[in-house]
């Protein structure tokens, strides 16, 4: 099962994404963490994130390209963060997918979602702003746009977090039908 | 406490005077932090954020000092981090900080509306 967990910077995403994964059991749990420790701010920003999990029981598995080769224990309940950090390492690390990003990212998704027992991947809105971009960035943002579609298709959960609070979009959990929009 | 967000120029502050006609307002992008937590209404409060982040001033406990001193306040903000990550460090921090201490206000708040064309959806109803 495959959940999707999108939002704004600094939106609550995460701590609704862990607090999520907490509440599908006692299973193993594995975080696939993405970001690259490339500088300071990066650095602090992988040390809150590991801080907010702390004592959560989550295994980290550092992932920055190749997702579809990770060795996951099979049966575990994932937690993949960040879709942004990765497509972006797929498309600009020399180890990475380059123009085959969103291929290889989606090869990488259906193989986690294949040996977990649920997974959670945390995504980004970054499509609604009108700074002049360069063509890499409109590029980077047609690729997440299109791997966040292509995700969301596959999904049976679709939950946008607006500052802590859960939008679910598509929710085909409970009644086994597809349901959009608001569900309060 | 009342938060009321959404993208720039949605009608949030015009949504949220028909909602809290009495309501006495300030401005975020001049009020100073008394004017604030005097006040029924804040809009601009995204600016408000911006201006005491210059000042060097810790936003952290800032929530709660809302909550303490005038609970029933309406606050009216732009929801910013639906783009790319901007360039400059500044920038960053910006949106950063607009977005935690929101998430602590969404929180704490009675309720939260969400304005887009000027329509209100309420997301939040505790």
């Amino acid at each position: 099962m495959l959940t999707v967990i999108t939002g704004g910077s600094a939106s609550g995403k995460s701590a609704y994404a862990e607090d999520l994964v907490l509440s599908w059991g006692p299973a193993q749990r594995l975080y696939v963490a993405t970001m690259y420790p490339f500088d300071k701010e990066s650095e602090k920003r992988i040390a809150r994130h590991q801080e907010m999990r702390k004592g959560k029981g989550f295994q980290t598995v550092e992932c920055y390209t190749g997702l579809e080769w990770i060795q996951v224990p099979p049966g575990a309940n994932i937690l993949l963060e960040c879709m942004s950090n990765l497509a972006a390492n797929e498309m600009f690390q020399e180890s990475g997918a380059g123009e085959k990003t969103v291929e290889a990212v989606m090869r990488g998704v259906c193989h986690l979602e294949r040996q977990a027992s649920h997974l959670c991947v945390v995504t980004n809105e970054i499509f609604s702003d009108c700074q002049p971009y360069h063509e890499e960035t409109k590029r980077y943002q047609q690729y997440l746009g299109e791997i966040n579609c292509r995700m969301a298709q596959m999904a049976q959960q679709v939950v946008e977090v607006v500052y802590g609070i859960p939008l679910y979009r598509k929710n085909t959990v409970e009644t086994g039908t597809e349901r959009s929009g608001n569900l309060l | 406490m009342e938060l009321i967000i959404g993208g720039a120029y949605q009608g949030k502050w015009e949504y949220a005077k028909k909602l809290f006609p009495h309501a006495v307002w300030v401005n975020g992008a001049d009020c100073t932090l008394d004017e604030l937590l005097g006040a029924g209404g804040v809009h601009h409060f995204h600016d408000f954020l911006g201006r005491q982040m210059e000042q060097g001033e810790d936003l952290e406990r800032l929530p709660e000092l809302i909550m303490e001193k005038t609970p029933g306040l309406v606050i009216v903000s732009d929801e910013v981090g639906y783009g790319v990550v901007p360039i400059d460090v500044r920038d960053r921090a910006f949106r950063e900080a607009v977005g935690r201490v929101c998430c602590e206000l969404a929180a704490r708040a009675r309720r939260v509306h969400r304005v887009v064309c000027g329509i209100g959806t309420v997301i939040k109803d505790a």
